[in-house]
């Protein structure tokens, strides 16, 4: 069993220095090559739950494995070595905005570095091509030389997915990964992190909004409501009930509208 | 200001009692002063013996009144309104804030302060309309050879203007490499993680504060005894103080910078110095950049009065015209060190206005 299981989540809690429960007590299992949805309002936790997942914050209480390893309480180089598998996708991109593009691309792959070199942003040619592949894969081959703010945002998240390829994760997390484009542009992003999953082979757990998004992408989706898992089920099955199930009252409007 | 207090714990009310009672204290040693002063015919060299005004007042007896006073206030805030003391530690009677000031007890005690603190200066500080109005005459020597800049002392000035501007410069570049490596030590949101991290901020911003608090006269007096009088002490004093303003400067930087990329490259795997070298150091060099030259500028302006004291520049030549009233001479350094300073001025936001 273990053996396909991605991420194992047992009873994970969260709160925040200043009081907040984030995560109350969440269950959760992610098999190898599943591209899981986590749905929820602003608030419910899907940050968290993402950040917990690669020790971006530590949790409180619960237990996460990864690839059937206990990363709970890992430090240090094992830490490291745990995140180098994961990687993260954001909904500001978080580029290094006055590196260029293909820096950009290459510091995905800074878990492997030497220290010394990549301090001085000096990589080997083969690094180098591995970045140049990425970059064309989605789309980008002819702008690795811009600078990373130069591009318009649906670009600096294609340049984020070849960051997260550059690092050849087994595992991806994307927070919200279109949230702050333009409608027309989300496909264009989606599908990228669609080829993560189906063409590379990758799991991924991307946590969205849109519940368009969530059919057409997702094998599996999962909601969060203040910190607690309410619902779980094939993203072809959503009837407005799960919805307000999951949104409250309040969903009617978003889907008549 | 901060947030407010909604609870009145134990130790909120120790830190009103003692503003408050610092306060009063305060206000009761100034009444006591104007009293003595306007009605006790003291008015001959009120500060010639400090001892002796020492003498007049009567500080035990104010202290004691202004603790009942204070500790009063703090009971009955709940009806006479909130003391500043428990304004100033973020706790306000409900409501108060919405009030003019003209309604709150505060706001007439704070208005009495004031005055109170405006007429003791007066007297302590021997302003005098009347000698102002009435001595002209004997400034006019003075203003002449001002507006008379002699040339003599031009060629002079002007090379040690240069000198002057080297040494702000060396300074200056000094100070980067140990500012620049201070300043993530110095810069709070990098340093919260672990015990030891905080402790190093703590000594990091305590020893820079002492620093930066000493005047760079006081430091240029160290070095002059350690090097010698000349440029280079002006250098080392200067490079001292430019430490501390710089590590300040870049500190505050840091802490503003956007935790984003800090966050994508430390989910790659990456390793402490990494994440600083592509997390921070990028968001923060233009803005390093501005800093510097804008230091490089304060640099210049201080090194005048360092080399007053010997800390070479062209301070030094102009200390002796100063003292021998050499006025025409003093005008023409004077006015060279304001075209200087106004073109750095003028050069330093052009530069920093295309960097930022």
């Amino acid at each position: 069993m273990s053996e396909t299981c991605a991420i194992r989540i047992t009873g994970l809690e969260k709160v925040f220095p200043n009081g907040v429960r984030a995560l109350n007590g969440v269950d959760l299992e992610v098999k190898e090559g599943e591209f899981l949805a986590v749905l929820g309002l602003s608030g419910s936790g899907k940050s968290t739950l993402l950040r917990c997942i690669n020790r971006l914050l530590d949790p409180t209480a619960g237990h996460i494995e990864i690839f059937g390893r206990d990363i709970t309480r890992v430090e240090g180089a094992e830490l490291r070595a745990l995140r180098r598998q994961i990687g993260m996708i954001f909904q500001q991109f978080n580029l290094v905005k006055r590196h260029s593009v293909l820096v950009n691309v290459l510091s995905g792959s800074l878990g492997r570095a030497g220290l010394f070199r990549s301090l001085f942003l000096s990589y080997t040619a083969e690094e180098r091509e591995r970045a140049q592949t990425a970059l064309s894969r989605v789309g980008l081959g002819e702008r690795g030389a811009s600078r990373a703010d130069a591009l318009s945002g649906g670009q600096q998240q294609r340049v984020a997915i070849a960051r997260a390829l550059m690092q050849e994760p087994k595992l991806i997390l994307a927070d919200e990964p279109v949230a702050s484009l333009d409608p027309a542009l989300r496909h264009s992003v989606m599908r990228h992190i669609e080829a993560l999953n189906k063409e590379s082979g990758m799991t991924v757990v991307c946590s969205l909004h849109d519940i368009d998004l969530v059919t057409r992408y997702a094998t599996r989706c999962v909601a969060l409501r203040d910190g607690r898992l309410v619902h779980e089920g094939d993203p072809a099955d959503f009837t407005i009930e799960t919805l307000r199930h999951i949104y409250g009252a309040e969903a009617e409007f978003g889907f008549h509208g | 200001m901060n947030t407010p207090v909604k609870e009145l714990t134990p130790s909120l009310r120790i830190q009103a009692f003692l503003t408050d009672g610092a306060l009063l204290t305060g206000a009761g040693l100034m009444v006591q002063f104007l009293v003595w002063f306007l009605f006790l015919d003291a008015r001959d060299g009120v500060l010639e013996s400090a001892q002796d005004l020492l003498g007049k007042l009567s500080f035990v007896p104010l202290i004691i009144g202004s603790a009942i006073l204070a500790a009063l206030w703090q009971g009955a805030h709940g009806t006479v309104g909130s003391s500043p003391g428990l304004a100033f530690s973020g706790y306000q009677v409900e409501g108060e804030k919405d009030r003019p000031w003209s309604q709150t007890t505060m706001g007439w005690f704070l208005l009495l302060f004031v005055e109170l603190t405006f007429f003791t200066g007066w007297v302590v500080t021997e302003v005098d309309l009347y000698t102002l109005l009435t001595n002209f005459p004997k400034a006019a020597g003075v203003l002449r050879g001002l507006f008379h800049p002699a040339s003599s002392v031009l060629f002079e000035g002007l090379v040690l203007l240069v000198q002057t501007l080297f040494l702000a410069f060396m300074a200056t570049a000094f100070a980067i490499p140990p500012a620049f490596v201070v300043s993530f030590l110095a810069a709070r949101n990098l340093t919260r993680k672990t015990w030891l991290t905080r402790l190093m901020y703590t000594a990091v911003r305590t020893i820079m504060n002492f620093t930066r608090a000493v005047e760079p006269l006081v430091w240029a007096l160290i070095f002059i005894s350690w090097v010698g009088i000349g440029p280079y002490a002006g250098v080392l004093a200067l490079w001292v103080h430019s430490i501390a303003g710089l590590v300040k400067l870049y500190s505050e930087q840091i802490e503003s910078i956007d935790n984003g990329a800090v966050e994508a490259i430390t989910a790659t795997g990456a390793g402490m110095l990494q994440v600083l070298r592509y997390g921070v150091v990028p968001q923060v060099i233009p803005p390093f950049l501005s800093f510097t030259i804008y230091r490089w500028d304060i640099n210049v302006r201080m090194s005048t009065i360092i080399g007053f004291v010997g800390g070479g520049g062209i301070g030094y030549i102009l200390k002796p015209r100063v003292d021998l009233g050499e006025w025409g001479e003093v005008s023409t350094l004077v006015l060279l060190i304001a075209v200087a300073v106004w073109a750095m001025d003028l050069v330093s936001a052009k530069i920093r206005e295309r960097i930022v």
